[in-house]
């Protein structure tokens, strides 16, 4: 397994690839800006990141972003329709407390919404859940349940059937192995440690 | 300090981290002003004091604006005997979030006021008296152009940063707007771009208070009488919508002042044999508080001058000024940052946090921040780490670029 550092940063080489050159991001829960940082360099857009936590958006504003400190729900319902391009929930859905609040209002205010998460259907999630009987933990998700901010944890088939049956479009996905590297190709959902999704309206 | 002389002096006196000795000096102009409501004076002079030196490019100024009872004395001591520093010294000085080793430090007293510019106390060279009433009624941005012709005339072509809280924050928004692209960085506090009723309600039950007392004499008055009575319960019941309901429990709760707890006391010993005449001397200390900020209040500010400057208050709308607030911020070229306050219930949060979704709206550079305290509305002078590291990080950043239209 890869040291926790890297394993937070590999969904930006996906993000990168999958962002518009000069577009205009919200990255929802953007803890303390190391993405965004990277896609303002690299992609030159003009962003905006959103996180709930002071110390976290005085290191955004200290990193050159646009930073706001506050509830993504009511940020978000201040701004007209398809004010941004590209919405951004890399691991931020699992903790909020209406998702799919978030994903519709985030499809409102842009043309399109980008999810990453850990899918807690990879087979060392089930493994820790069946024969530990416990909170999965691993090289990201280190800290005992009583430490852990309340999460809601997502499966990829979960987050298909929620697209589905809001009628949400897929318009890319990736699957990434446990590794959070090779790409996923066969049973997602059982192979897969981290998935991104593309969505549209 | 521009002289060579006073920063020599200045160094022998300045503790570590500390501005030191500063002097006042007084920016005189004989080139009329027209206000916004159209009436011109014939000149103006603004008191203010600097930090720090400009640069050989001139652009490393950082101007601060001061709020409604604030004055151009924010940092550094006048002289040794002095039991306070500036008013935002924890803030201003060698090696602090505005440091004095990078940054040339300016305030100016708005004009309006009663701290050494024209205002209301000031003498009217057709009359010979004070100007009383008859001054301009004057508006936040005639606060901030008015301070645009004494920075011109100092020959600071640029502000590296304007930055202020509460009324100060106005004016840094209306720096914004009024002068696109003079600061590079706008930093406001505590602030709100519209006054709202509530704060106005605040502004006229202080302005009553002056106006009721008879001593008001419709605004003409002596230097040193006037209604001092009326201007000491304005400041009081100001002072407490600074606070909070929790940091004055901390401060004061409910303890007596001392000789008042042990008359009492005695008197429960021993009841008088025959009840005199109630009397509501001051019983608790929070009480006596607030008494001696009024005392202390009357001795340094003009009664004029807070009708004049709760007026401009409460005038400041910018959403109604431009149409709407994203319309007012249109012409913005700065990257802005505003610091809201929890415990702020004057200018709460929520309308810290319009000013940056107008903006981001407007495609403009923005970023809200909100502090957790329990101090209320003078929270923006308190002193946090956490506060500095933000101010530092911000304007230690490289420019923010706009957004692609």
């Amino acid at each position: 397994m890869s040291r926790p550092a890297s394993k937070r940063t590999v969904d930006m080489q996906i993000l990168a690839d999958w962002v518009e050159p000069g577009s205009r991001v919200l990255d929802l829960g953007c803890g303390r800006g190391v993405l965004l940082e990277t896609l303002v360099q690299s992609k030159n857009i003009y962003a905006v990141g959103v996180d709930l936590d002071f110390d976290k958006i005085s290191a955004c504003v200290r990193r050159g972003l646009n930073a706001y400190q506050g509830d993504m729900l009511a940020f978000m319902a201040t701004f007209p329709d398809h004010h941004f391009d590209r919405v951004i929930l890399s691991r931020t859905l699992e903790e909020v407390g209406h998702p799919a609040d978030v994903i519709a209002e985030a499809l409102r205010v842009a043309r399109s919404v980008t999810v990453g998460f850990v899918n807690h259907g990879y087979w060392r999630n089930r493994r820790d859940a069946l024969l530990r009987g416990r909170k999965p933990r691993n090289a990201v998700y280190t800290t005992e349940w009583f430490e852990s901010r309340p999460a809601n944890p997502v499966t990829i088939a979960d987050f298909e059937h929620f697209c589905a049956a809001k009628g949400i479009a897929i318009t890319r996905r990736a699957h990434l192995r446990g590794d959070w590297k090779t790409p996923c190709a066969a049973l997602p959902n059982l192979l897969a440690g981290y998935a991104l999704y593309d969505l549209t309206k | 300090m521009n002289d060579a002389d006073d920063d020599i002096l200045a160094s022998l006196h300045a503790a570590p981290g500390e501005v030191g000795l500063v002097e006042p000096r007084d920016w005189v102009t004989t080139e009329p002003f027209t206000f916004t409501n159209g009436q011109t004076i014939g000149g103006f002079t603004l008191r203010y004091e600097t930090y720090g030196r400009p640069n050989a490019a001139r652009d490393n100024a950082i101007l601060v604006c001061h709020a409604l009872s604030g004055d151009h004395h924010c940092a550094g001591i006048h002289s040794l005997n002095d039991r306070k520093p500036g008013w935002w010294n924890n803030l201003i000085g060698p090696g602090k979030a505005l440091d004095t080793n990078k940054y040339f430090v300016l305030c100016a007293n708005v004009i309006g006021g009663c701290q050494g510019s024209s205002g209301p106390a000031s003498v009217n060279p057709a009359t010979g008296r004070p100007f009383g009433i008859t001054f301009p009624l004057v508006t936040i941005r005639d606060m901030v152009r008015a301070q645009k012709v004494w920075l011109d005339a100092l020959g600071i072509p640029s502000l590296y940063a304007v930055i202020g809280g509460s009324m100060g924050g106005m004016q840094v928004l209306q720096w914004g707007i009024e002068f696109p692209g003079y600061a590079q960085r706008l930093i406001a506090m505590a602030t709100t771009a519209r006054e709202s009723a509530q704060a106005i309600a605040f502004n006229e039950v202080g302005r009553q208070a002056i106006m009721q007392d008879p001593e008001w004499h419709h605004g003409d008055y002596a230097a040193g009488a006037g209604p001092r009575v009326g201007l000491a319960i304005a400041r009081m019941m100001a002072h407490i919508t600074y606070l909070s309901d929790a940091s004055m429990d901390r401060k004061f709760g409910r303890r007596q002042v001392a000789d008042r707890a042990s008359a009492a006391t005695a008197a429960a010993l021993a009841p008088p044999l025959a009840a005199g005449p109630a009397t509501f001397d001051v019983q608790f200390e929070v009480e006596s508080y607030l008494r001696y900020q009024g005392r202390s209040f009357i001795n340094r500010f003009d009664a004029n001058s807070y009708l004049y400057i709760t007026r401009a208050l409460d005038q400041f709308d910018l959403a109604a000024t431009h149409g709407s607030l994203d319309d007012a911020f249109r012409s913005v070229e700065s990257d802005t940052l505003v610091v809201g306050f929890t415990s702020d219930w004057l200018f709460p949060p929520e309308q810290n946090r319009l000013i940056v979704e107008a903006l981001l709206r407007a495609g403009k550079p923005a970023s809200y921040a909100e502090l957790a305290t329990d101090l209320g509305h003078d929270s923006f002078l308190l002193e946090s780490p956490q506060l500095y590291d933000l101010v530092r990080g911000f304007l230690g950043r490289p420019a923010v670029r706009l957004a692609t239209p």
